[in-house]
């Protein structure tokens, strides 16, 4: 997965969870970028009475550098507030929610948006209602109507937050690739799935038809750069205080400085590159000591494995790996961008300081979904404006860092290797048609969550 | 003499100016401790009222530890003896965390969780 219940202490505690960050210059609003970060992973629709919600007790921050250091110039906090309109009743709603402000709806959840900067602290918006979880066609009618879409909040300045219940657009077969790195297009060449006789299968969606909560917000380009910088570093981070006491009569007590428990920016990268024992270390953090990490970037365990578990597949890669060497062409795609001149007219590259953060270059204009240039593969498939230069929606990152950790992109640091063959082909097998409700053409992107009562069918 | 930092960045002390500072005597963690039962090392001194949830959060974000964010509970404190022996002990207030060097009063409140 990008980053659901990706290390042993934070899938203990899934509000703070974050799974998935995206950063991409706005396709209908051009002159924006959209940054999107989604915590609560694994969503079962159906998870009533008392449905998904953010921590009122977390700090959500999404942050942003602009000047390289690894560090964040400019953070945006969200915390979160929680009312409940009829406290007498175990109920989440005590009839349909057909509006925000319903009284029918118990467990209502508020937020304020803070940006922090070099100025300070400046409170965006105090207030600001999140939609109901979609808890069914009697609770939730006309769901995106009456509840989703009211919950975008159009600021001054023209900024743009949501913050709310989504459905996942994260595509990733789960149940085959932490079964002994399956993948299922591929398992017939697979040392265990040849063993039992598996044959090639298209990939399973194991996060289809689940919902996530998003944090989403949208800005000019202007209030994110510096001049002649155009490329930001995105991640996001969720907090807790320190200090939690449990008392008999007003339940717990919070206090003491804001740690931080979750951190994500590359997909996968805490999830597949960090060793166990350092997981949860690596979640406590900032970007900035991401140098401490480097080796597992520069030595991945996954493309030593590779030629492993798919033995004859994957000579080359075997043979880079056996040499030990260190692989500048993954160092470069997460932890300190592209530079230029590997790839002609294109560079996200933010310095030599090694960090973990989507890097998106702002200048470089939205591929249309229309274009015969747009791809899922991003960059390697030949679209600047996807995966690694920051992340859409609809980016097939799974296949996009299978591959390269398979040795695709290599040849930009050393022109003289050949991939081998069977990297083309290296996929879980899926696309972003797998995933049932698409995402948005508007803000905030994500699709329509899944109701409880469909899901699962 | 006991020790006293803060151990806040200077950012977070910056922001703590114009604001009123805790008053962390030893008389007043020990009242604490004793008001919370003393029940281990770590203490809690639950005396104060509930705030409104959205209290102002300001302060520049060149690291995740320079912000400064919202409590809830500034007027109740927690006491960590982190090693009696040292006597260093951290005393969490609000979104603060001060730590001490005092060996006589990690020895008294130890004394106290028994």
């Amino acid at each position: 997965m990008s980053s659901h219940r990706e290390a042993p202490e934070i899938s203990k505690d899934p509000v703070a969870d974050s799974t998935d960050v995206y950063a991409f210059v706005s396709p209908d609003r051009p002159g924006t970028v959209t940054l999107i970060a989604n915590y609560i992973p694994l969503q079962e629709p159906a998870g009533g009475p008392n449905f998904y919600e953010f921590g009122d007790d977390v700090l959500y921050e999404i942050h942003v550098d602009n000047s390289g250091h690894g560090l964040a110039d400019i953070s945006y906090q969200f915390r979160f507030e929680t009312k409940l309109t009829t406290p007498g009743s175990f109920l989440y709603n005590t009839g349909p929610i057909g509006s925000l402000s319903d009284p029918n709806w118990n467990s209502k959840q508020f937020y304020q948006v803070t940006r922090v900067d070099r100025s300070g602290a400046h409170v965006l918006a105090s207030k600001l209602a999140c939609p109901p979880c979609n808890v069914g066609v009697l609770s939730t009618p006309d769901y995106e109507a009456r509840l989703g879409n009211p919950a975008i909040h159009h600021l001054a300045g023209g900024v743009s937050v949501f913050a709310g219940q989504r459905a996942e657009e994260f595509y990733v077969d789960l149940g085959s690739i932490f079964d002994l790195g399956n993948l299922r297009p591929l398992e017939s060449a697979n040392v265990y799935g040849k063993a039992a006789g598996l044959k090639t299968a298209p990939g399973v969606n194991a996060t289809n038809r689940l919902n996530v909560h998003s944090i989403a917000i949208q800005v000019p380009i202007s209030d994110l750069t510096v001049k002649g910088r155009p490329t930001i570093g995105v991640w996001t981070s969720a907090s807790r205080q320190r200090v939690r006491v449990s008392d008999e009569g007003s339940g717990f007590l919070h206090t003491g400085p804001f740690a931080q428990v979750s951190r994500l920016g590359n997909p996968l990268f805490n999830e597949v590159i960090v060793p166990l024992g350092k997981k949860d270390y690596w979640n406590r953090q900032p970007p900035v000591h991401d140098k401490q990490f480097a080796t597992y970037v520069a030595h991945p365990e996954l493309a030593s494995l590779l030629p492993v578990l798919y033995p004859g597949a994957f000579p080359n890669l075997a043979a880079l790996d056996k040499a030990g060497t260190a692989r500048a062409d993954l160092e470069a795609i997460l932890l300190t961008g592209i530079p230029s001149g590997l790839i002609k007219g294109f560079t996200n590259y933010t310095g030599a300081v090694q960090a973990d953060m989507l890097r998106l270059n702002t200048s470089i204009p939205p591929t249309p979904a229309s274009s015969s240039t747009f791809s899922t593969l991003g960059l390697v498939g030949g679209d600047p404006a996807g995966f690694p230069n920051g992340r859409r929606v609809t980016d097939d990152v799974v296949t996009i860092e299978l591959r390269a950790i398979a040795g695709a992109v290599y040849p930009l640091i050393d022109p003289t290797y050949h991939v081998d063959a069977v990297v083309p082909s290296v996929t879980d097998g899926l696309t972003g048609a797998s995933v049932t409700d698409q995402p948005l053409a508007a803000f905030p992107y994500l699709g329509v969550p899944y109701d409880g009562y469909h899901n699962p069918s | 003499m006991p020790g006293q930092d803060d151990i806040n960045s200077p950012a977070d002390r910056a922001r703590e100016d114009g604001k009123e500072r805790p008053h962390l005597s030893r008389r007043s963690i020990l009242r604490g401790a004793a008001g919370a039962g003393a029940a281990g090392i770590a203490a809690a001194a639950l005396a104060g009222t509930a705030m409104p949830a959205f209290a102002a959060a300001s302060g520049p974000a060149h690291d995740t530890k320079d912000r400064v964010t919202d409590t809830d509970t500034p007027d109740q404190i927690v006491v960590h003896v982190r090693d009696a022996r040292s006597g260093e002990i951290d005393v969490f207030r609000g979104t603060s965390q001060t730590r001490l060097r005092d060996p006589q009063l990690a020895a008294r409140l130890v004394r106290a969780s028994r």
